[in-house]
């Protein structure tokens, strides 16, 4: 008897969100099948995109290798974000770290114009995460909102301590919420349920907290699945957002990405992979030879 | 529906306080208040009596002295229920043996010598099944074990375990399989009757709202034919739902979980209420505390 594969076809659809303005401007999402099920019946119009990171300030921890590339722009974060866009990433995103009161406590008023410098010298979309620190980026982000009104940017961490005030802010100034919530499916829902309250769905990207290999991998994975799976076949409103993996972080804090180039750039590309295969569709990365080798991978599938 | 009344349990401050110091009166009007809201087994959790196994016997002479119901006795501490099995006057439940190893030798032989009813969950040495089949493996493994020992079917209350329905989606699978073992239970195992903790079904989501979780979890089990249940015996709209007298709202979970599009528009509040929760009971919507608002 001849072997016919079967082939499904899913009704839910994970909505399409536009980040950035102009012809760079990136479109997320749009799929009604699985991540990369090309064999099922479906579409998956807009392929996974990259961006990379870069901080508001010159970072004091990271690995010789992950500096190098950058090693003559790193204190300048607008030439920085200009060589990002240079190694071919389709969005630089910004970490305002200064910001955090651990760190700096740099003034809002001084993180939103850096981001708007930013975002008036690349062409690229832009996103932009918070410290972290709740009760500061509910200062920061909305201002940064405000001063980069009508850039389309993706801005967070929208957290439940502070998505009222964020969401509000990324609403009257026509931006996109970066959603985030610490891996926890009924988490996850509840704080999209919230915004949904006053924000249009369509201007929300779910982040479920990426992890690096080794370092709980397996929870950023299945969650990413789940999302994905409840989108498409569940067809549940409040997971059929696009998904964000912020992995670069996670990656290059780990012992094994600093201790060599090789294996740091292994370590977040396999990062990458798995998150991808598990529904992200757009990845933070640190490393421009990462995003080289994990678009050759894609392309080559 | 045979209602095993809860609230006399040591995790509430005030029962845990009035036991330590003997105090007769808070657990006696606890009892007096399950039995005249329709209990039909008071239930005492005394936790492990570590300290002191004798006052199970304490607490069961206290109740039985004004409640003419049986009693349901609960710890995990074999000697204080032996303490309370002694000086039972009405047939007890023992509440609870399990398929471990410790239990199986040192509570069911207890089931056995005092001739009365005793709970058996699915939990095993291997920890907790999680489907509805591999719960009942374990029961069908722990009643073998219990009639070797000489006790019969109808002796037994089989607990497949509610879990929490807020943890990141095992709860929700969990529910599920409970309908399933309560269905299957009674084919699989002629005679036995099954019970569950209830309210554990809604620990972890906000507090005004557990109630709902635990109405709809009940009438959801009943449906699938569970003989008992252990609840809070004092919530009055539980006791309306376990004595049959809310049949519009049973029938609405009903179609709800058959997959009927129920039009929202026509219904009162609390009828709303009852179709997002048996949405998310039956697995169809996923479980967040935000439930009722979306």
């Amino acid at each position: 008897m001849e072997y016919t594969a079967p082939v499904e076809a899913h009704t839910g659809v994970v909505r399409e969100e536009t980040i950035g303005t102009g012809e760079k401007a990136l479109k997320l999402g749009g799929e009604n099948i699985l991540p990369f099920h090309f064999f099922d019946e479906g579409s998956f119009p807009n392929a996974p995109t990259f961006a990379l990171e870069i901080l508001d300030m010159e970072p004091t921890d990271w690995a010789e290798h992950l500096v190098e590339p950058f090693k003559d722009v790193i204190s300048d974060p607008v030439k920085w974000a200009k060589t990002c866009e240079e190694f071919g990433a389709d969005a630089v995103s910004i970490l305002l770290l200064s910001t955090d009161p651990a760190e700096v406590n740099s003034p809002p008023d001084q993180a939103a114009a850096l981001v708007k410098k930013v975002v008036d010298s690349v062409s690229i979309p832009v996103l932009v995460h918070g410290s972290g620190d709740d009760k500061k980026d509910a200062e920061v982000l909305p201002k940064v909102a405000e001063v980069c009104h009508g850039k389309n940017l993706l801005i967070g961490p929208v957290l439940k301590e502070n998505y009222e005030v964020v969401g509000r802010a990324i609403l009257e100034h026509g931006h996109k919420a970066w959603a985030e919530t610490p891996l926890d499916i009924n988490l996850l829902k509840e704080l999209n349920v919230k915004l949904c309250h006053f924000l249009p769905p369509e201007r929300i990207v779910i982040d479920p907290e990426s992890t690096a290999i080794g370092y709980g991998f397996e929870y950023s994975f299945t969650l990413m699945e789940r999302v994905k799976q409840l989108g498409v076949i569940i067809k549940d409103s409040m997971t059929q957002m696009p998904m964000i993996a912020n992995l670069g972080k996670e990656v290059w804090k780990t012992k094994q990405a600093k201790e060599n180039k090789k294996q740091g750039l292994l370590f977040e590309a396999m990062t990458a992979l798995g998150l991808l295969l598990a529904g992200a569709n757009i990845l933070v990365l640190r490393h421009p030879e990462t995003l080289k080798l994990i678009k050759e991978t894609i392309e080559e599938r | 529906m045979v209602i095993i009344g809860e609230n006399i349990h040591v995790i509430a401050r005030k029962v845990s306080t009035a036991i330590r110091e003997k105090d007769a009166k808070v657990i006696q009007d606890l009892a007096r208040a399950q039995a005249d809201a329709g209990a039909d087994y008071i239930d005492l959790n005394l936790g492990f009596c570590r300290k002191d196994p004798t006052i199970m016997g304490w607490a069961v002479n206290v109740v039985q002295n004004v409640v003419d119901l049986p009693l349901s006795m609960d710890t995990m501490n074999p000697l204080a229920m032996e303490e309370g099995l002694k000086v039972c006057k009405k047939r007890p439940l023992l509440n609870s043996a399990s398929g471990k190893t410790d239990s199986k030798e040192q509570m069911l032989p207890l089931a056995k010598k005092y001739n009365c009813d005793v709970v058996i969950s699915v939990i095993n040495d291997k920890g907790m099944p999680a489907e509805g089949d591999s719960k009942l493996d374990s029961i069908l493994d722990t009643v073998a074990y219990a009639n070797e020992l000489g006790i019969p079917n109808e002796n037994i209350w089989a607990d497949p375990i509610a879990l929490p329905v807020s943890t990141a989606g095992e709860g929700q699978k969990n529910a599920l399989a409970t309908y399933e073992f309560v269905e299957m239970l009674t084919e699989a195992l002629p005679g036995l009757k099954s019970t569950l903790g209830l309210s554990n079904v809604s620990n972890g989501a906000p507090m005004e709202l557990r109630p709902l979780l635990n109405h709809v979890y009940l009438i959801m089990l009943a449906r699938k034919g569970l003989y008992s249940s252990i609840h809070d015996a004092l919530d009055k709209e539980i006791m309306d739902i376990s004595k049959d007298r809310k049949q519009n709202l049973v029938d609405l979970v009903y179609r709800t979980w058959d997959g009927e599009e129920i039009d929202l528009s026509s219904l009162s509040q609390e009828e709303i209420n009852y179709v997002k929760t048996a949405k998310v009971l039956s697995g169809e919507v996923l479980y967040s505390d935000a439930w009722l608002e979306g």
